[in-house]
């Protein structure tokens, strides 16, 4: 048991961190919001320090690294407020492609990892809400190839991406867990409508009429729970960043704003606050480090481990986001402070593939006559 | 980054387990299970086995005569006890007073009083608050006067726990009262069997007989019980203070008693009501969060690093969790919570004690630890620790 990173992670967050000090300070990210959330750009630069294809094999381009270093990487973006669809292309679809034939993996990965294409999960559905295996999107064999009829919803950089990786069903009901299968569309063959979010980034709705797409794999399920679930880990690795980042802006803030002639900080009141909003933020390390180990293990394992994680997460995002704007007062409020920005991202984070509610389900519907860490 | 423990330390996991499975007494073990009153008789029996193997100082280092197990072994330690339904070691001799002796004791005292603790043939208990002293503990005005080679001691202690049992007593005692508060205060430990000691009860609101005040009058105790020098009793107890802080959150028995949360709502049929069932469901992830917390700090402790700031956090979040299972217990129970077991036990009540999810006293526990997030530094002290850690101001 060791929660210390290595030197080579120690030294992959200081590149990131860099990065951020020097390319992406508040400024540019309130002007990237102001302008619609483009962020293409934005990939292209962290694709130069080869994060895109992080944890792309070597074979194909990438740098071959594992969860661990997803997590510290995803915490630093955190951090920096950086508004890239990171977790979804770089994490999320190497993932969704891990199972599709050879020649897939190879027209698609090398150009993945090297930022040259920007491919993302399109996996929600409006009447589905949460439940991702909920699937109403119809995948059809025609000839070589596959067409595709639906929509989905609030695809992240959607107007952005070079290709989309759909789940769409190809036999059984809509929640069926059999004939959900894995579908890559390119964006020129879809019909997409783009739009800014709440957070100053992008995101798009996808509608599919007869649209061709490349099958990746048939039977998908399984490798779209393991996709979520590193999406959700990287949701509590981005969020810790965040938590962190905002809780010191927060603490410098209580060190020199003045009421009645004294400091926030001096106020027992807001003392107490702060230690709360402590809390929060070391119980959310402390699941964010364990959703992210717990990646490994068998499913139902993995899957009840990323639920718990979500619930601990999605109370911390929600406390610590919350109680820094109350401690900051009226200026926590405006557009132009970073505090609002991070509270904004804070709260659309809780809501990433799937909210509390949702995962004090999954919890619920997953307990077992024991629980703990190593349960 | 590793979660696991490694082979070394899984294997003596399995040591402590199968000594604990062959060597803790059933009936003692089904008292915890049920929560279930233990006896003077319980606590003993229980201590004097884990000392004749030498693990009741289990924190202890080899010099001392205890195993020089590091924090992760402890914590194993503590928690397949925990697990086994083992009492809760009575902590004032073994983990209190024995690291303050080993520190600050001299030689003589250290050869005097460790091995009673060790063996547990010697029940200590603590004196640290006074009616006038709660939160502000350093404010103590129990008197210490120093004439010739003795102490005379005069005042009052209370929240004594389990002082009706103690053969010996270490307390914080007034011998200055020039400078701070902090300055003038000694640590000396007194025979409760000296002329003058009064143990009197004080009833909590589950009904129970475990705390006591302790009245001083005109008490003699001898010089040489005075630990380190005079007037630096208050650096002793911060030592002691700053001990066994993860076992302090007492997430080996939340984990227990989840287990037993668990058993007793799907007796009582709302396991599988959705509204009960989340708040279990929360309270879990709230245990493993806890968890996590504390296997934080004991990996930070491994490496070396004494001053990972989140151990202040673990009192807090512990007692709040200790209250809230006690809570959902007690909600699970419905309406029958309402009737005072032990006395409707002794009225003639037939309960079915074999039935898997028992309704024994839960309210009572529910009652009982309302102290959890009061003692030991209130938690709005701890907030105020943590809040001195956060802003550095």
């Amino acid at each position: 048991m060791d929660f210390d990173f290595t030197d080579d992670q120690e030294s992959l967050r200081d590149a990131v961190r860099r990065w951020v000090d020097k390319g992406f300070g508040f400024e540019r990210r309130h002007g990237l919001a102001k302008a619609g959330g483009h962020t293409r750009a934005v990939w292209g630069e962290l694709a130069e320090l080869g994060l895109a294809g992080l944890v792309v094999p070597e074979a194909h381009g990438g740098m071959g690294f594992g969860a661990v270093e997803a997590m510290v990487v995803t915490e630093e973006l955190g951090r920096g407020i950086v508004h890239a669809p990171y977790a979804a292309a770089a994490l999320m679809s190497p993932v969704l492609l891990s199972e599709a034939p050879a020649a897939v993996q190879a027209e698609w990965l090398p150009a993945l990892a090297s930022g040259e294409a920007l491919v993302v999960p399109a996996l929600h559905e409006r009447a589905s809400r949460h439940r991702w295996q909920r699937v109403a999107v119809r995948a059809r064999a025609a000839g070589e190839g596959w067409l595709l009829d639906g929509a989905k919803c609030v695809v992240p950089a959607g107007d952005e991406a070079d290709a989309f990786i759909v789940s769409a069903r190809h036999a059984g009901a809509d929640d069926a867990e059999a004939g959900l299968g894995l579908f890559l569309v390119k964006r020129a063959d879809a019909r997409v409508v783009g739009y800014p979010t709440q957070d100053g980034a992008r995101a798009a709705d996808l509608h599919l009429a007869a649209t061709p797409a490349v099958l990746l794999q048939a039977e998908g399920a399984a490798t779209l729970a393991r996709a979520i679930d590193v999406g959700s880990a990287a949701v509590c690795a981005e969020g810790v960043g965040l938590m962190d980042r905002l809780v010191g802006i927060t603490v410098e803030y209580m060190n020199t704003r003045k009421q009645f002639g004294t400091t926030l900080a001096s106020f027992q009141a807001l003392r107490h606050r702060i230690a709360d909003v402590k809390m929060q933020l070391e119980l959310g390390r402390s699941m964010s480090y364990y959703a992210t180990l717990k990646l490994g293990e068998p499913a139902a394992q993995r899957q009840r481990a990323v639920a718990q994680a979500r619930v601990q997460l999605g109370q911390s995002l929600r406390f610590v986001g919350q109680q820094c704007i109350q401690l900051h007062g009226g200026i926590g409020c405006t557009d132009e402070y970073i505090a609002s920005h991070c509270f904004k991202r804070l709260t659309m984070l809780e809501l990433t593939l799937g909210d509390t509610l949702h995962h004090l389900g999954e919890v619920s519907a997953r307990m077992q006559d024991s629980a703990g860490v190593f349960a | 980054m590793d979660l696991n423990f490694t082979p070394e330390e899984l294997a003596f996991r399995h040591e402590v387990r199968d000594w604990v499975h062959q060597n803790l007494p059933e009936d003692i073990a089904h008292k915890v299970r049920h929560a279930l009153r233990l006896s003077k008789e319980d606590h003993q029996r229980w201590a004097r086995i884990l000392g004749a193997k030498g693990w009741l100082g289990w924190g202890w280092p080899r010099q001392f005569g205890g195993p020089g197990w590091n924090g992760v072994q402890k914590h194993l330690f503590e928690e397949e006890l925990a697990l086994a339904c083992a009492p809760r070691v009575v902590p004032f001799g073994p983990v209190m007073v024995a690291p303050v002796i080993m520190a600050f004791g001299s030689p003589e005292q250290q050869r005097r009083f460790l091995p009673g603790i060790a063996s547990g043939e010697v029940w200590w208990s603590q004196g640290y608050s006074e009616p006038g002293s709660g939160s502000d503990l350093a404010s103590l005005k129990c008197r210490a006067e120093r004439r010739g080679d003795t102490y005379v001691v005069n005042g009052q202690k209370t929240w004594t726990t389990l002082g009706q049992y103690g053969d010996w007593i270490f307390c914080l005692v007034r011998t200055s009262t020039e400078g701070k508060p902090q300055t003038g205060i000694s640590f000396l430990l007194i025979d409760m069997k000296s002329p003058g000691i009064t143990v009197r009860p004080i009833i909590l609101m589950d009904g129970e007989h475990e705390v006591n005040e302790v009245w001083f009058d005109n008490v003699v105790v001898p010089a040489e019980n005075l630990i380190g020098e005079e007037n630096k009793g208050w650096t002793y107890a911060k030592h002691l203070l700053a001990h066994e802080r993860t076992n302090i959150a007492d997430v080996n028995r939340a984990k227990r008693e989840l287990e037993r949360l668990k058993r007793i709502a799907k007796a009582e049929g709302v396991y599988d009501d959705t509204r009960f069932r989340d708040q279990i469901a929360l309270l879990e992830v709230d245990i493993v969060a806890l968890e996590m917390l504390v296997l934080r700090v004991l990996s930070a402790e491994k490496a070396g690093k004494q001053s990972l700031d989140i151990a202040g956090l673990l009192k807090i979040r512990g007692s709040e969790i200790q209250q809230r299972y006690s809570e959902l217990m007690m909600q699970a129970a419905g309406p029958l919570a309402r009737a005072h077991i032990f006395e409707a036990m002794e009225a003639g009540w037939q309960g079915d004690l074999a039935f898997p999810g028992s309704i024994l006293p839960l309210a009572g526990t529910f009652f009982n630890m309302r102290k959890t997030t009061i003692y030991g530094g209130s938690n709005e002290v701890q907030r105020n620790i943590v809040a001195q850690t956060v802003l550095g101001s």
